[in-house]
Parts: structure tokens; sequence; C-alpha cells
């Protein structure tokens, strides 16, 4: 009785975390702290891992290997593919940023240089559709 | 883009503030054409084809795309009036870009 209760907080648990990751991307304090879903998928395979250890049911080791997999999975695409990693840039607080002309949705050439004077400036480097 | 939504919920205040955003990206120009549509947003979107202003600024995360070509490295920059960088916020994981109220909160203190 106690293992299916465990298995079915821990599947709970990791259905949240996934439907957490995919529903609030947009939230800046969601979308900024994705080890917190990769924390609540570890707090799932420990709840299968009890479940398992309280009673060997088929039930408790699907969801073991299930959580298992999507911590397995979570950790692998947070802590290793979505690192960019850390290459010396050409900023410094402080320093003038390089100028720049390329052309804006219009065609018409934007030069970075032309705001000095005039308006402070966000600079966006974003990947692109995405 | 989410970063660019994010800015784009908080810009009727930076507007004010009489801030430029640019943002840059190797899209064609068409498709952030598109996107500013989509967005409804006020950006002058300006495109590095072939990534070029993007190197020169040490912002690119090699064979960071899906297909293994280089990409921009997404960073939020913020500049004072003389030009100089007053604010910066460089991504180290892909998934994580500044909030934008951190952004608007150097905007205001220039």
């Amino acid at each position: 009785m106690r293992a299916g209760w465990l298995t079915a907080l821990s599947l709970a648990v990791a259905a949240a975390a996934v439907a957490a990751y995919a529903l609030l991307l947009r939230v800046p304090a969601v979308r900024n702290q994705p080890e917190g879903y990769v924390a609540a998928l570890a707090i799932a395979a420990t709840l299968a891992g009890l479940a398992v250890a309280l009673g060997r049911r088929w039930y408790a080791w699907t969801a073991l290997g299930l959580t298992l997999a999507l911590f397995a999975g979570g950790a692998t695409f947070n802590f290793v593919l979505a690192r960019i990693p850390d290459t010396p840039t050409a900023l410094a607080v402080g320093r003038p940023a390089p100028d720049f002309t390329l052309p804006d949705a219009g065609g018409r050439p934007v030069t970075l240089a032309e705001y000095r004077g005039k308006k402070p400036v966000i600079l966006v480097f974003y990947r692109g559709y995405w | 883009m989410a970063e660019l939504q994010g800015l784009g919920a908080a810009l009727s205040e930076a507007e004010k503030a009489g801030v430029e955003i640019i943002a840059v990206s190797p899209d064609p120009n068409e498709r952030s054409q598109e996107l500013a549509r989509g967005l409804k947003l006020n950006f002058r979107f300006v495109a590095d084809r072939d990534l070029a202003v993007t190197r020169r600024y040490g912002l690119i995360h090699a064979r960071g795309g899906e297909h293994g070509e280089d990409v921009p490295r997404p960073a939020t920059i913020v500049l004072d009036r003389g030009g100089a960088v007053r604010w910066l916020s460089l991504a180290d994981n892909f998934q994580v870009r500044p909030d934008p109220a951190d952004v608007l909160r150097a905007v205001r203190s220039l």
C-alpha cells in the first residue's frame, strides 16, 4: 500500500517537473533556475527508490526506471548540452562597446555610434527565431 | 526570443526613459520583421548574417547550433549615452536569460 502511494507521488512530482519546464519557460524566475527541474526529478527518483525498497512491485520498478531516465536526461541537458563555454569577450564594464553598422529589418543601416551622445542603448544578442 | 518578449513587456517604461533597443541576430531580416510584427515590438532588429559583428564582440558559441554551426552566445548589454558598457549579462546556459527587471534597473541607474 505504501509502495503504491510513494509510486504515485514519485510520478506526480516527475510529471509536475516536466509540465512546469514546458509551460513556464517564459517566466524568468523558472527559466533561469533550470537546476530546479533537475532537482525535482532527483526527488521523484528517490521517492520511486523508496517505493521499491518498501514493496518490490512492478509499478514501483517502472516508476524508478522512468524517473531515473528523466533525471539522467534532464541533468545531461542542463549541465552538459545547454552549457555555453565562458569565452573571452570584447566587452568590459566602463569601456566602450565596439562600433558596428548592420542593416535593419527595412534594409537601412544602423550604426551604433549614431546613438552616442543621444540615448542609452540596450544591445541584445540573440539566436533567432526561438 | 523569450528575452525579447520580456523586454517587450517592460518596453513602455524603457521607451519613456528614451532607450534604444537594438536586437542583433544572424536571422534574415524577413524573419526579424515577422518576429517584430508578431510581438508588436519597437526594437531595431539588425541582421548579422555572417556573425562578423557578433564575432568581433566575442559573443560566439562555437559549434553551439543544432547542426554544429556557430551561433551567438545570448547576451544583453546596457550602454550609457557615451557608448560605454554599464551593465552586462552573458549566458552560460542557453536556457538562461536576464530578468527584464534587472535590465531596466540597470537602465534606470544610468
